[in-house]
């Protein structure tokens, strides 16, 4: 899952920039609204951390430049302000949920599971594929009763495969949603990655659970 | 009760009296002007007729015979008919000696003493009770020829149409006064309701300020009269308050978000870190960068609690002859070190004297920092220039501060001493600034009766320059 942060504080974007890679985001910052704007045209993220008072370009106002484009993801407003107004504002002009600064982390991140999913339309709690269980929550992954060590990247890879089950997922697709802006796309880093994820997983075992789709990508199927 | 104490109940009360006490004494007037003209009327009647018959009846009454037909005589003679007057004529011994047929069998009295005026020539008006319900008046006058009275005539006229017309007119008014003075008193109370009303209104507006809506207004229909002025005058008073009040709410608010951002990154920094276990390094860099954002807050406190106490008049300024040039001075050695380390030339310039009353700690605090000020946002290479003149021509002493550095834009420049007004809100945190600092500046200034200004060019520097009345 990948997640713009965007706030003119450098400290802020910094600690939110680290606590999510270790909650295996894939994070990028942006320290104004002008930046803001041109990142999520360049780049796919599944959710948005937007500050309001932001120098160029005011949250509200890339606020709405991002619904006018027609893009979806979700939003999670982070801000100082916290009076009714401000909050009804900042939801009106389409965000999708508000925390007022300063903010518990746990909250934070609780609030980030909750956006995501909610994009998804899922169930809360474990991701399962055949008997491949993930916790979005605890980030354990086991199958058939036995826990499996996964890497950040492997667990965001499996975990964005899990939630686009048995639908072809792309190259581009799994690079724009798993690796940051400094992903570089002439290596083959995505297939090395799934293969380790296909060792880890498929282990000695039972079926197969990751396809290759030639020329495509792979798909992660539940059934034989 | 209370009813009876408010204004539109005495302005009513008012209104009745007065047009009372105008419509009674109009009716009094009326009423007595014209009874005393209708009485003079019948008296001017009865003595024409009485006159005609004196002149001419000393032939024909005179010689004594009856006159039954009287009425027919004073017809024939006179074309009068005395319808409705009575005519009688006496002798000079006062036997009756003819009367008119009206009379029928009674008689009008005369009394001795008219007898005796009337005897010496003189005409007597009388009102007696005949017959009937309405009084008669009667005019006798003596009937001379030559000097020597030969007789009498009296002619009276009833007083029915008199009486009856005044006795209607005293109904009229009877009637006519209390209505008038009731339709009078309904009007008044419709008038002083009517008047009154955005008084109400503007109660009714006070009462819901009160309650905290500083955003009602009260509605200016008539903006001339005095009420229009008292509601155009309290609109002014209400709209002072909720600039002061938005002021003091914008204040706060932004007092509160300059504190939440230091805490954010405390608490967010903290939770982060202890989330697993890290390398001392790590440690050590959100340890230091804690204390930064802590240092950062107690300035915030520190200021704004200098500000508050000076809003609140707290804040006693001592008065103390100060030389600024020395102080300058003093802040301009202590400034080298960080001018050194920015790579930033200051120069110092006194010119002068510049002997000023006023708090020494807080006339340095000014100084220290306008300079610093300077030197934040000035780049390597650049200069300050602090400088300090007396003009005793104008009886001021002035403090300069000059950089060259990146400017104010012009709609920034009247804003930069408003509280936690930034032109660069990024550049401002990370030089440390609590965005106060130019606030507390024009409060010192001001404090000591001077002022501060600011001239600057984008991108080529600014000026601040403090005036303050110069110690005689």
């Amino acid at each position: 899952m990948r997640i713009l942060v965007v706030e003119d504080e450098k400290k802020v974007a910094s600690f939110l920039k680290k606590g999510l890679e270790e909650e295996y985001y894939a994070v990028d910052c942006a320290f104004d609204g002008e930046e803001a704007l041109f990142m999520v045209e360049a780049n796919e993220y599944d959710l948005v951390l937007l500050d309001i008072m932001l120098p160029k370009i005011d949250g509200l106002e890339v606020l709405k430049g991002v619904r006018d484009k027609g893009l979806t993801f979700p939003v999670l407003m982070l801000t100082a302000k916290d009076s009714v107004e401000d909050v009804v504002r900042g939801l009106d002009a389409g965000g999708d949920d508000y925390l007022t600064k300063p903010f518990a982390f746990a909250e934070l991140l609780a609030r980030v599971r909750a956006l995501l999913r909610r994009q998804e339309r899922e169930a809360a709690g474990e991701l399962r594929v055949a008997d491949l269980i993930l916790d979005p929550a605890t980030h354990t992954v086991s199958r058939e009763g036995q826990e499996i060590d996964l890497t950040a990247k492997e667990y965001a890879l499996l975990e964005y495969l899990m939630r686009h089950v048995n639908r072809v997922v792309t190259r581009t697709m799994i690079s724009e949603h798993v690796w940051d802006y400094h992903f570089d796309p002439m290596t083959n880093v995505i297939d090395v990655y799934v293969n380790h994820l296909r060792n880890k997983i498929e282990l000695d075992s039972s079926r197969r659970l990751i396809h290759t789709i030639r020329g495509v990508g792979y798909m992660l199927q539940d059934k034989g | 009760m209370i009813a009876f104490k408010t204004i539109k109940f005495k302005l009513t009360l008012w209104y009745v009296v007065i047009v009372g006490i105008i419509l009674s004494s109009f009716s009094f007037f009326l009423y007595f002007t014209l009874a005393d003209s209708l009485y003079k009327g019948v008296d001017n009647k009865i003595k024409t007729m009485a006159e005609i018959i004196a002149s001419s009846t000393n032939r024909p009454f005179g010689a004594g015979p009856s006159i039954a037909d009287l009425d027919r005589i004073m017809t024939e003679r006179f074309g009068i008919r005395p319808l409705g007057r009575f005519v009688q004529i006496l002798d000079e011994s006062g036997r009756v000696d003819g009367s008119s047929t009206n009379l029928r069998d009674a008689q009008i009295p005369i009394s001795v003493q008219t007898l005796k005026a009337a005897s010496k020539g003189q005409t007597t008006f009388e009102t007696v009770q005949v017959m009937g319900k309405y009084p008669l008046r009667v005019v006798t006058m003596p009937i001379m020829v030559d000097t020597r009275m030969v007789g009498i005539v009296q002619v009276g006229n009833s007083l029915e149409g008199v009486e009856e017309a005044l006795r209607q007119l005293l109904l009229i008014l009877l009637i006519a006064v209390p209505a008038a003075l009731l339709i009078t008193s309904a009007g008044g109370l419709f008038l002083a309701n009517k008047a009154l009303r955005p008084v109400d209104e503007i109660t009714q507006i006070a009462r819901r300020i009160g309650s905290g809506d500083l955003n009602q207004r009260i509605r200016i229909k008539r903006v001339n009269d005095e009420l229009g002025r008292l509601a155009a005058t309290f609109n002014e008073m209400i709209a002072k308050l909720e600039g002061s009040f938005r002021q003091v709410k914008r204040f706060t608010a932004d007092a509160s978000h300059e504190l939440k951002t230091p805490l954010t990154i405390l608490r967010g920094e903290v939770e982060v870190g202890l989330k697993k276990r890290r390398a001392l390094k790590e440690y050590q860099r959100i340890l230091n960068s804690n204390l930064e954002e802590i240092n950062r807050m107690s300035r915030i406190v520190e200021d704004l609690l200098i500000l508050s106490r000076a809003d609140m008049g707290e804040l006693t300024m001592e008065r103390e002859e100060t030389e600024l040039s020395a102080l300058a001075r003093e802040v301009w050695e202590d400034l080298q070190i960080l001018a050194r380390k920015k790579k930033v030339q200051l120069k110092f310039v006194g010119d002068g004297s510049t002997r000023v009353e006023g708090d020494p700690l807080f006339l340095r605090q000014l100084i220290l920092n306008l300079t610093e000020n300077g030197l934040k946002y000035t780049p390597p290479g650049g200069e300050v220039a602090l400088k300090v003149e007396g003009d005793r021509d104008q009886g001021v002493a002035r403090i300069l501060v000059s950089d060259t550095g990146v400017g104010i834009a012009p709609k920034d420049q009247k804003r930069v001493f408003d509280r936690f007004f930034r032109a660069d809100k990024a550049r401002s945190r990370e030089t440390g600034g609590t965005g106060l600092g130019l606030s507390i500046c024009q409060w010192i200034a001001q404090a000591h009766e001077g002022r501060i200004a600011v001239r600057s060019t984008v991108g080529k520097g600014s000026t601040f320059t403090v005036t303050l009345p110069l110690k005689n």
